[in-house]
This record gives C-alpha cells, structure tokens and sequence, in this order.
C-alpha cells in the first residue's frame, strides 16, 4: 500500500515539477524532459511493463497541454519505456554512465519520433528547435544520472 | 523472462493501439471526450501550481513586509510611548507656567530682593513645623530672611529661615508652636501676637481685654514685626475664644491663609541679592522706632519665636541676626488692610 501511494505521489510529483521548471526555469524551449528520464529509469530499474504504464500516463499528461497529436507523446515514452526494457538485457542500466548514453540517445530518438508522427497525422515535422534539440539530450543525460544516483542511495540507506 | 517478455508485448501492443487510435481519430467524440476528460483530471494541477508557486514566491516578500511591519509597530509604539510622555510632561509645565504666571503678577514689598524658591522637602512627622527649599547662602539667603507664599493673586506669610546652608535653607512654618509674629486685625488695628500651635491653626494672644472681636477678620503681620514686612495677610480669624478672667487679654483662632503644605514654590525676601543679581531698591528707614540692641533679645523674643529652653541658642542668634539684617530690612510701608484684601 505505501508502495502504490509512493508510486502516486511519484506520479503526480514528477508532472508538477515538469510543469513547475518548464514554467520557470526554460530558456529557448530548452529544459530536462523529466518525465522522459523518469520512465526510462523506471524501466532500466523496475522492468518495461511498469515503465510503459508510466510513460503512457505522462505522455497523456503532455498531450493533453497539445493542441494537435494527442497521444504522440504517450506512444513516444511507452515505445521508449519499451525499449529500455529490451536493452536492459544486452546492457547494464544499473551503472551511470550507460544510463546517460541511453537517455541521451532516447532523448534524440523522441524527437524524430514526435516529428515522424507529425508528419504522418498532420502533414508537418513537429519541430522543437535547434537548441532544444542540441541542449536537451545533454540535460536529459546528466538529470537521469542525478536521479539513478538518489535512487541507488535511497535504496542503499 | 519470457513470461515479461510477453507481458511487455502485450502492454505495448496495448497502449500504442489506444495511442495510435487517439492519433488517428483526434476529432472523434471518443477521443476527444477522452482528451477533455484527461485535461479534466490533469489540467489542475498546472492551474493550482502557479497559485500555489505564485503563493510560495510571494512568501519571502510577505515575510519581509512583515518584519518591516513588526519593526515600524515597535517604533510607532515608542513613538507613542514618548507621545504619551510628553503630552504629560506638557500638562505638568501648563500647570506649573499657570502658577507661575499667577505668581508672577505679585508685587514683592520694596526694599527687599524677593528670590523664588522651590520646595524640596516636608518632614511628615512635623508637618505643620518646617519645610526645605531649594536656596542657600549660595542664593544670598540668610537667617531670618521671611518667607512668603502666593495665595489668590497675593502674598501670605508662611514663615522664616532659620538654617541656612550653601544650597539649602529650612523655613520655619508660622504653624511651628515655636513661631511667633506680631499681628494686628483689620478691624480696629488692634495688635498681638499670633504664634503657632503645631497645628493647622495660629493663636493671637495679647489682644486688648475690652476690645470687641469677631470672627472672619483678616489678620495682618505688624509694622512691629521684626521679621515681616507690614501689611502681609496671615489669616483669618476663625473662633474668638471666651475671656479669661485670670487674664489681661483677649485671644482668638487665626485660620492661616497659607496651607504649606501646597506650596511648590515660596519667596524669600532676601536683605540682599549675591553678586550678579539685580540690588534691591535703596534701603528706606522704617517708620517705627529700631529696636534697640540691649532689648533687641526680649523683643525678638516675643515676635519671632517663643522662648523655650531647647531653643534658646537659636533664638539668641536668630535676634542677633535680626538685629544686624535690619539696616536692609524692609521699607514698612502702611498699608491699608482693606485694599491689601
């Protein structure tokens, strides 16, 4: 039971604090995607399954906020979620670094894909920007070691 | 493994079917009932997190405006603290520049450098006795110099010096049963002898036996005094006592129009002003005969203050003090009772 509420609370406080630094804290659409980093953590420490109902929430999460494409992000993070969880078994998650390197590279990996999935349901790539693009991945790569390293620690203590 | 495996696929096959269906179909009702119900649930949290972040980041300033607040409440309140206090100490100088101003309108007798004194001190055992003021020998206060007292736009006896120290003198009340002053009654100019009780009332003996008293006349200190000048009120004459037919004379009950005891400030006339002082008018040879130096004792005696044996010494300095001041005592101006009231 604490589990499951531990897991709501996680939930809800991970989609506040997205907002919370998207809203104040993003300079030039650039700032950690820590719902992305979030689900791919879960999947490289708790399995794919709980990863892509994870990453299904808070994909619905940012398309709701979408005018257009809702469900783009919710199949981007269930297919990251997904194929975590498939390389989890070919490479060790547990450890920082390939962690980061896979974030980075999933960071990537999502944008072509909400920009194939733009241009397959409306015609247009879905384009973040340059520094977006450029910048996030870095971001995204140093938050999910961060946040590896706070996860091992509390599970040490 | 496998059975993960396959629980995986099966949520992926899942989940992405419902995603791609929501990409497919986004103007549906389905969908779009989902999303909005999905903005429904989700939406909240973005709308009560900026009131929320914009509460939390309000915090600091409230904060800060509160111990401004706090600090500008202290020091109002000291402000009022000192408003308070002088709003009291203005009230306590009104009160004190309305006696004085009162006081000042009062015509010292000429001849005599008047000096304003301050009470300082009552003995509560001996009320009616003595009092201290705030003047010496440093002021140019001397032995005998009398005191006197504003009552009613005019001045009243009160009593004498008889210690002078460098800045503090003692007077002796009138009250004193060791005073005495010659008197006379503004009804026929009859003289005597009040002299005091130890109590709120003064006694007037040596009054004529035949003369005819009544009450409620004003009793006046006497050309004769050697310590007043003439013509300044002490009392009223409250009860006239049955005759003694052992006795040669009459006497009565003065009411002293001076209650000591309410006096903040008193004049003493000086014989002489110190050094840097306005001098006093030019001295005026009284119109009554100067009391010889050879009866001087039994004389001064008998006006000033009463013969008692614990006493004598002062009173044998008090008369030669007397008897040397007097070349600056006062001009004895007569004055008429009748307008001095």
């Amino acid at each position: 039971m604490i589990g499951f509420l531990r897991g709501v609370a996680l939930f809800i406080g991970a989609m506040f604090l997205q907002w919370w630094w998207n809203t104040h804290f993003a300079y030039w659409g650039a700032a950690p995607q820590f719902l992305l980093v979030l689900t791919i953590l879960i999947a490289a420490r708790r399995g794919a399954v709980l990863g892509m109902l994870a990453g299904f929430g808070w994909g619905l999460y940012l398309d709701v906020a979408r005018a257009e494409l809702f469900g783009a992000s919710a199949l981007t993070l269930t297919l990251a979620a997904y194929f975590v969880g498939v390389a989890r078994r070919q490479i060790d998650l547990r450890a920082p670094g390939p962690l980061a390197a896979t974030t980075f590279l999933f960071t990537w990996a999502s944008f072509i894909g909400l920009g194939l999935l733009g241009l397959t349901f409306t015609k247009s790539f879905e384009w973040s920007g340059w520094i977006a693009i450029l910048v996030t991945p870095f971001l995204n790569a140093a938050t999910v070691t961060v946040a590896a390293l706070a996860w091992d620690a509390r599970r040490d203590r | 493994m496998q059975r993960e495996t396959r629980i995986a696929n099966v949520v992926l096959g899942a989940l992405s079917a419902l995603a791609l269906l929501f990409l497919s179909l986004p103007l549906s009702t389905p969908v779009r009932s989902f999303k909005a119900g999905a903005g429904y649930l989700l939406d909240p949290l973005a709308y009560h997190g900026e009131a929320g972040y914009r509460r939390v980041a309000g915090l600091p300033q409230r904060i800060r405006q509160l111990l401004q607040a706090d600090i500008a409440n202290e020091s109002l309140r000291a402000e009022l603290r000192r408003g308070e206090w002088l709003a009291t100490t203005v009230s306590t100088l009104s009160l004190e520049n309305e006696r004085l101003r009162g006081a000042l309108a009062l015509k010292a007798p000429a001849g005599r450098s008047p000096a304003w004194v301050n009470v300082m001190e009552r003995d509560p055992i001996h009320w009616y006795r003595s009092l201290v003021v705030d003047a010496g020998s440093d002021r140019g206060v001397s032995l005998n110099d009398p005191v006197l007292g504003p009552r009613d736009g005019r001045l009243v006896a009160v009593g004498r010096v008889v210690d002078v120290r460098p800045y503090t003198s003692t007077v002796l009340l009138l009250t004193d049963e060791l005073s005495a002053a010659a008197a006379y009654l503004s009804s026929g100019t009859l003289e005597g002898l009040v002299q005091g009780q130890d109590g709120p009332r003064l006694r007037m003996n040596y009054l004529n036996a035949e003369a005819r008293l009544s009450e409620g006349d004003s009793v006046y200190t006497s050309p004769t005094s050697a310590t007043f000048p003439s013509g300044i009120l002490i009392g009223r004459v409250a009860r006239v006592n049955p005759r003694d037919p052992f006795l040669t004379f009459q006497s009565v009950e003065v009411t002293p129009v001076a209650d000591a005891s309410s006096y903040q400030e008193l004049i003493i006339l000086r014989a002489r002003a110190p050094e840097g002082e306005a001098k006093p008018s030019l001295y005026t040879p009284p119109s009554i005969p100067v009391v010889v130096s050879s009866t001087a004792a039994a004389v001064a005696v008998s006006t000033t203050t009463a013969a008692r044996p614990r006493r004598r010494k002062a009173a044998a300095v008090s008369t030669q003090t007397e008897t040397e001041a007097e070349p600056a005592a006062a001009p004895v101006e007569p004055v008429d009772p009748e307008e001095a009231q």
